[in-house]
């Protein structure tokens, strides 16, 4: 019970992470229709931010090491302008695009933020220690916690409770969720457009800034690649939970954690190198159950 | 104060307008009558920064609407109600009422905006806080209809305000957009598929077939029906302009 118990923890704070990458990831297909692959690299941008740039193996922390109240706002500055420029410079002119296009242009921004990473900070994975003291544990009854996981998944509530609050209680929100329902009619409305895109842009921005932070205090690791199976399992996670749904989103990335956790936890030793496509088989089974998703949306019915 | 001149509107490699001409005096009720893919609803599309004409010109009392967006039109004063009642439906009705009026810059009119067009709709008043997707089809265009006035238009565009409603429903949505007509001195540019209603309450009217207007009179010279009837179904025409269009609106 125990075992199983601790299991859980482990899935909720993995699931909290793909939570907020999914959230990232369905704000913006609900407003723009945009499957956004870089948003992985959004958060790599956010953890290599922290670090001095250098072609050393370990990394020494930059804006890392500052107090956090001045470290957090800076990077998520950061993270919000990476990703309001990838809006005004790739997906603006694409505006009229169909969703493939915009998603293979969002691959398109991948590698470039990916190349760019390379160039700047070498190739090679580094090593950066951020925020150790979180790295103690609690005990509850024989349950043993680790304050980051603590963190993480009251990080992630918080975050949810904020963003709903945005969307339900202030102007810009409800034109936000007017926008992802009907784009065009909330225009004919007088809703800015490029407005309430750049605000999802930003949102997602934020999001991403969150993972960056927990996901590089949890491994420890950078690599230039780090935020792509971030990003897919995000996809996933917005796909199992119906794409347009932010609340889908939520639950999809909580059941992918739990699902990968709970392989890598309970699959017999001998297939556990199979975790992934376990994990992926699982989202096939839960596909053909429920095709549009756990909460469906009217996203892929065609607007006239 | 709305001139349309000449307009030609294309989807791809389909045609919907093909050289539209009309015009809307301040005060005025116009209605655009046609049958399914005339480009009625094109029409105003084209009016409201939807699609964006490959010629001709449209102008608000003399200001080019041409490449405007629709939110900047929406601005100008122009509110358009598209077909098929585009309700957000997640969104209450308090907060679909809402989404009209951000960009209003007369701040304290809105409240007793809101109040007095939700005194013309009881029934909403009553679903104020349930999502708008959960209401019946005539409260939904109840609905989109109070939203477009809460956005103070000078100009209102209704497409198909009848459109799968049943009678009683459609007399009360008429009686709104009249009152509001003489309440604010509103003036309306309306499609419909039928002439037998709009033609007590039209100033003038037009009929569009196949990207063309066939007949524009005032409505008093049109009440017993025949030329609208002809130039609706092309009788007594060149066969080869009777041709039958997809509406891609």
């Amino acid at each position: 019970m125990i075992g199983f118990l601790q299991n859980l923890v482990d899935a909720l704070s993995l699931g909290s992470l793909y939570a907020l990458a999914a959230l990232g990831v369905g704000l913006l297909f609900g407003i723009l229709r945009l499957v956004n692959f870089a948003h992985g690299d959004f958060i790599s941008i956010g953890a290599y931010a922290l670090i001095v740039p250098s072609l050393e193996v370990t990394a020494q922390l930059f804006i890392g090491a500052w107090n956090w109240t001045l470290m957090i706002p800076t990077i998520t500055l950061i993270v919000v302008i990476a990703a309001l420029i990838s809006d005004a410079l790739v997906f603006r002119p694409l505006r009229r695009a169909t969703a493939p296009t915009l998603m293979i242009a969002s691959f398109a921004v991948s590698y470039v933020i990916q190349n760019g990473i390379l160039m700047i900070y070498g190739a090679r994975p580094k090593a950066a220690n951020l925020w150790s003291g979180l790295n103690s544990a609690m005990m509850i009854g024989d349950l043993r916690v680790p304050l980051l996981q603590v963190v993480t998944i009251g990080v992630t509530l918080l975050l949810m409770g904020g963003l709903t609050l945005f969307l339900r209680r202030t102007a810009f929100g409800v034109m936000m969720r007017a926008a992802a329902e009907d784009f065009r009619m909330a225009q004919y409305l007088g809703v800015r457009g490029n407005l309430v895109i750049g605000l999802a842009f930003a949102i997602s921005g934020i999001l991403a800034t969150a993972v960056s932070l927990l996901y590089l205090s949890q491994t420890g690791t950078l690599s230039p690649t780090m935020g792509v199976p971030l990003a897919l399992f995000a996809f996933v996670a917005t796909v199992i939970g119906g794409m347009g749904s932010l609340i889908g989103a939520v639950v999809g990335g909580f059941l992918v954690g739990i699902i990968v956790v709970m392989l890598q936890a309970y699959l017999p030793q001998d297939l556990r190198v199979f975790r992934d496509a376990f994990a992926f088989a699982f989202v096939i089974l839960i596909l053909l159950v429920r095709p549009s998703g756990i909460v469906p949306t009217r996203a892929f019915i065609e607007r006239v | 104060m709305l001139e349309i001149d000449d307009i030609h509107v294309s989807y791809g490699r389909l045609r919907a307008l093909k050289g539209i001409s009309l015009s809307v005096a301040k005060g005025e009720l116009v209605c655009l009558i046609g049958p399914n893919g005339a480009g009625k609803s094109t029409t105003l599309a084209a009016v409201a920064g939807g699609v964006t004409p490959t010629r001709g010109g449209i102008s608000l009392e003399g200001a080019s609407l041409v490449g405007v967006r629709p939110e900047q039109i929406a601005r100008l004063g122009v509110s358009l109600v598209p077909e098929g009642r585009h309700v957000f439906g997640t969104l209450t009705v308090a907060e679909n009422l809402r989404v009209g009026t951000y960009m209003r810059a007369d701040r304290r009119a809105i409240s007793s905006d809101y109040d007095r067009v939700l005194g013309l709709f009881p029934r909403l008043q009553e679903r104020i806080g349930s999502p708008a997707g959960r209401l019946s089809g005539g409260e939904q265009q109840m609905l989109v209809i109070a939203r477009a006035l809460l956005t103070r238009p000078r100009l209102l565009l209704v497409d198909e305000p009848s459109l799968g409603l049943a009678p009683r429903i459609v007399d009360q949505v008429y009686e709104i957009l009249l009152a509001a007509r003489q309440a604010e001195g509103l003036t309306l540019l309306v499609n419909e598929q039928s002439s037998h209603r709009i033609l007590k309450h039209a100033d003038r009217i037009y009929v569009i077939r196949g990207g063309h207007i066939h007949l524009h009179d005032r409505a008093a010279n049109l009440q017993d029906g025949e030329a609208i009837k002809r130039a609706y179904f092309g009788f007594g025409e060149d066969p080869q302009s009777a041709e039958i269009e997809e509406d891609a609106a």
